[in-house]
């Protein structure tokens, strides 16, 4: 009993010297350690911001920055902040961290994390160092990496616009979509903020785009900047329109529209590539034609059975000029050719004619998809030449 | 174990009874941190550090820990010490303590030194303890470094980060991954053999003969299951 | 408790990280006790036994105990500690309610108190930050990959005991090699569980 007892206390001495130890070497490293870890850090934010002498996190919680930016740091001797930000790239996310002085000017960029296909983000950031926000503006986007580059610069504008909020101004970090809802159901409080982009089968003079609300109760006229609402019986109800004939005329003509369904039968030669085939009073046509995309099955070949292409419905006018063009349906790669269902794409159509069409910007990485578009709306060019009875030339 | 001169406990380590290459003890280390020199060179000497502190505290403390509890003992002093070491590797050489990770916490149940404290520490004076410590440390450090060196060399064209420019195309990656530390660890153990011509007392085969953990179970695991079987 | 994430947790700490054979944690009983099936079997369901008792227990003590107390540069002597205990404990009732249990695993139980993978898949798993589920589920898969390492290996050591083997390789030479097969085969696996769900 005597020697276990003895043992045991030799064992706890033994463990009490170690421990000892072991606190003396805590207190003497555990401070140098902190700093070690602080240092890297603080190392990325240093890279962005060079001159910086430290940083202190932000609590932003009680801030409305932009959705991307998700840590805020406030460079001590008051140079500026370095700003994290996660955006979505091209199939993944990126997250970037940039640095900002007081007044607007990026003193770097880098790219930590991403799996972008082409690797363009890991060097884009250089662009922007030492530019303000005009600076950043002039940045170009790489062709063959838009989606990429242009995740990236947004980041990197939002990383300036956090900025300027964090200096206790305020910057409007509403997303486009966002602007165009609020300025639509500013102009037409009835519309109750639903409101779907109109179909335009007939030129209407002066007028960029038309709204309608998704209630019935009227319409949304926009010219440049501004944005008219009508109701449906004429009478607009946006405040300030001085001269309100603009938008009844048009209003008139839109109400005026009859269209006709043409019978293809006769024109088997067409039946083929159009699906559908409308003509306005006007003389207009509204055409909604195949194109051979790329395909689910990754085949260029036109494909009929299995509905593998592209089907975009366009407004012509007699004289081959296009009045609107929408995708109505598509099966291309997701993430690649599927892009040309966006109306940053489909949208660039309006206004050309058959001579400039084909003069839009490729979709970067699906050249068979915008190849198989173009056809598509070659094919209603042609589609009206034949209907206006001249002969089909394809 | 001879007790001659200082010089041959120290020589006795690096070359007749090389930890690694002769004994086959702290297999983990040597297959796990050696795909770098860096790594390699760093886990010996933080070995060899933890190594001669617990030769020399046991051997002092021979006399006064008790027969019976000598395992825990042992295993408290060494757990110390590798914390200590730990703490200063990550205070004072912050990239070696990522490159090792765990591993620097494994060195607690490297049987190198657990094996040190059983054969040799607690039968011996604390000058002869630490020269052990020594020897046995460097040993423990040059078959790492060599066998890093190999595998660095060939899997990476890069001896301890600086890249050897005529052998950039021509890098043999197994080197570098699991199965290559394997087959060089294998072919090292062979080569010893060859230049010895058969007189290193390479082991038959791996078993609790030479196994320093044979003092914690008395054989047991080998012996009982020989009978059995 | 996403289901998912510990299905996953488990498959890759039998194949993918698997302890023996990608981190070369546990390699002196590898290649010490595989030399037959039945060792093999037992030694790897013993080690499997303990690292989940280890961790049910060194899980708690790293969070309530040594956390709370900021003592976390005790973590080594405290976790190396739990585990000579436990094993002792293991032994002693074993010995005492299943002998034949006991015939069969107790003789293993001393190696493992330095058997690096117990004390890794502890420190691991604290490392990884898991919670004490996840690291109950990557103990498991641990020992259930030490296991299968061993038993796949003593096969293969026995046609190795049955080949003639040049003079410089016999014994630890050949083993080491035929290892590293193992280990190649295991690499395969890589990137397979991590897409399981995806």
């Amino acid at each position: 009993m005597k020697t276990k007892i003895r043992n045991l206390a030799v064992f706890v001495c033994i463990c009490s010297v170690i421990t000892l130890l072991l606190a003396v070497t805590n207190f003497i490293t555990a401070p140098i350690i902190e700093e070690n870890q602080n240092a890297a850090a603080n190392q990325a934010l240093m890279e962005v911001m060079p001159d910086a002498q430290g940083f202190e996190v932000v609590d932003i919680s009680t801030l409305t920055l932009p959705a991307t930016v998700t840590e805020v740091n406030k460079e001590t001797s008051g140079l500026g902040y370095v700003i994290k930000l996660k955006t979505a790239g091209y199939g993944s996310d990126m997250i970037i961290m940039c640095g900002v002085t007081n007044d607007g000017v990026v003193t770097g960029a880098v790219c930590l994390s991403s799996n972008e296909t082409l690797g363009k983000e890991k060097t884009y950031g250089e662009n922007f160092k030492d530019k303000d926000a005009a600076g950043v503006e002039s940045v170009d986007i790489i062709t063959g990496a838009t989606k990429t580059t242009e995740a990236y610069k947004n980041a990197i504008k939002d990383a300036l616009n956090s900025v300027v909020i964090l200096g206790g101004g305020s910057v409007d970090i509403r997303t486009e979509a966002e602007i165009l809802a609020d300025n639509l159901s500013a102009a037409f409080p009835d519309g109750e903020g639903s409101f779907e982009k109109m179909f335009m089968v007939e030129y209407l003079e002066g007028i960029d785009a038309v709204y309608t609300a998704t209630n019935g109760k009227g319409f949304v006229f926009a010219v440049g900047e501004q944005f008219v609402g009508v109701d449906t019986d004429g009478t607009v109800v946006t405040e300030g329109v001085e001269d309100a004939t603009l938008f009844t005329n048009a209003l008139a003509v839109i109400k005026a529209t009859v269209t006709e369904d043409i019978d293809l039968t006769s024109f088997p030669d067409l039946a083929k590539h159009v699906v559908s085939a409308k003509k306005t009073a006007s003389g207009n046509f509204i055409l909604e034609t195949k194109g051979a995309g790329y395909g689910i099955k990754g085949g260029n070949e036109y494909h009929p059975a299995s509905g593998e292409y592209i089907i975009v419905r366009v407004a012509v006018t007699p004289d081959m000029q296009i009045l609107d063009c929408i995708t109505v349906s598509e099966a291309e790669t997701d993430g690649l050719g599927d892009a040309c269902a966006d109306e940053s794409f489909y949208g660039r159509f309006a206004g050309k004619t058959v001579n400039d069409y084909k003069e839009i910007d490729a979709i970067s990485g699906a050249t068979l998809t915008t190849d198989g578009y173009l056809q598509a709306i070659e094919r209603a060019f042609n589609a009206v030449k034949t209907l206006n009875g001249g002969a089909e030339n394809e | 174990m001879n007790k001659n001169t200082s010089a041959s406990v120290l020589l006795n380590g690096i070359l007749k009874e090389n930890p690694v290459l002769v004994l086959i003890l702290g297999t983990c280390p040597t297959l796990a941190t050696t795909t770098t020199v860096d790594g390699a060179f760093g886990m010996g000497i933080a070995a060899m550090a933890v190594l001669i502190c617990s030769n020399v505290f046991i051997s002092l403390l021979r006399k006064v820990i008790p027969e019976s509890m000598r395992i825990p003992c042992y295993i408290v002093i060494i757990a110390g010490f590798v914390t200590i070491v730990k703490m200063l590797v990550q205070a004072f050489l912050p990239d070696l303590y990522v490159t090792l990770g765990v591993y620097l916490d494994l060195i607690t149940v490297n049987c190198i030194i657990l094996g040190r404290a059983e054969m040799f520490a607690n039968k011996n004076p604390v000058v002869a303890s630490a020269l052990d410590g020594i020897g046995m440390g460097l040993g423990f450090t040059l078959a790492l470094t060599l066998m890093s060196t190999i595998r660095e060399v060939f899997g990476a064209a890069s001896f301890a980060g600086i890249a050897i420019p005529f052998l950039e195309n021509y890098k043999i990656e197994f080197f570098t991954k699991a199965p290559g530390g394997l087959v060089v660890y294998g072919l090292l153990i062979a080569l010893i053999y060859v230049v010895t011509h058969g007189r290193a007392p390479v082991k038959k085969s791996f078993s609790c003969e030479g196994c320093p953990n044979a003092g914690t179970c008395h054989g047991a695991a080998c012996e009982k299951k020989g009978a059995e079987s | 408790m996403d289901v998912k994430v510990l299905i996953v947790i488990l498959l890759s700490a039998v194949f993918v990280d698997n302890y023996v054979l990608s981190r070369f944690l546990g390699i002196c009983p590898f290649l010490g006790v595989s030399k037959k099936i039945d060792q093999a079997v037992g030694m790897g369901v013993a080690v499997t036994m303990v690292m989940l008792l280890a961790t049910a227990v060194t899980w708690p003590i790293q969070y309530y105990v040594l956390n709370t107390l900021n003592l976390g540069y005790l973590q080594n002597i405290a976790f190396i500690l739990v585990i000579a205990t436990l094993v002792q404990i293991l032994e002693l009732l074993l010995k005492k309610f299943s002998p034949s249990l006991y015939k069969g695993l107790g003789v293993y139980l001393p190696l493992i108190t330095t058997n690096c993978a117990v004390l890794g898949v502890t420190i691991n798993n604290i490392i990884d930050g898991y919670n004490f589920l996840e690291s109950m589920v990557s103990s498991l898969g641990c020992g259930l990959g030490f296991l299968l390492a061993m038993v796949l290996f003593s096969g293969l050591r026995s046609k190795i005991n049955d080949s003639k083997v040049p003079a410089p390789f016999r014994g630890l030479a050949v083993t080491l090699i035929a290892a590293s097969f193992i280990s190649l085969a295991f690499m395969g696996f890589s990137g397979i569980v991590e897409n399981i769900f995806a």
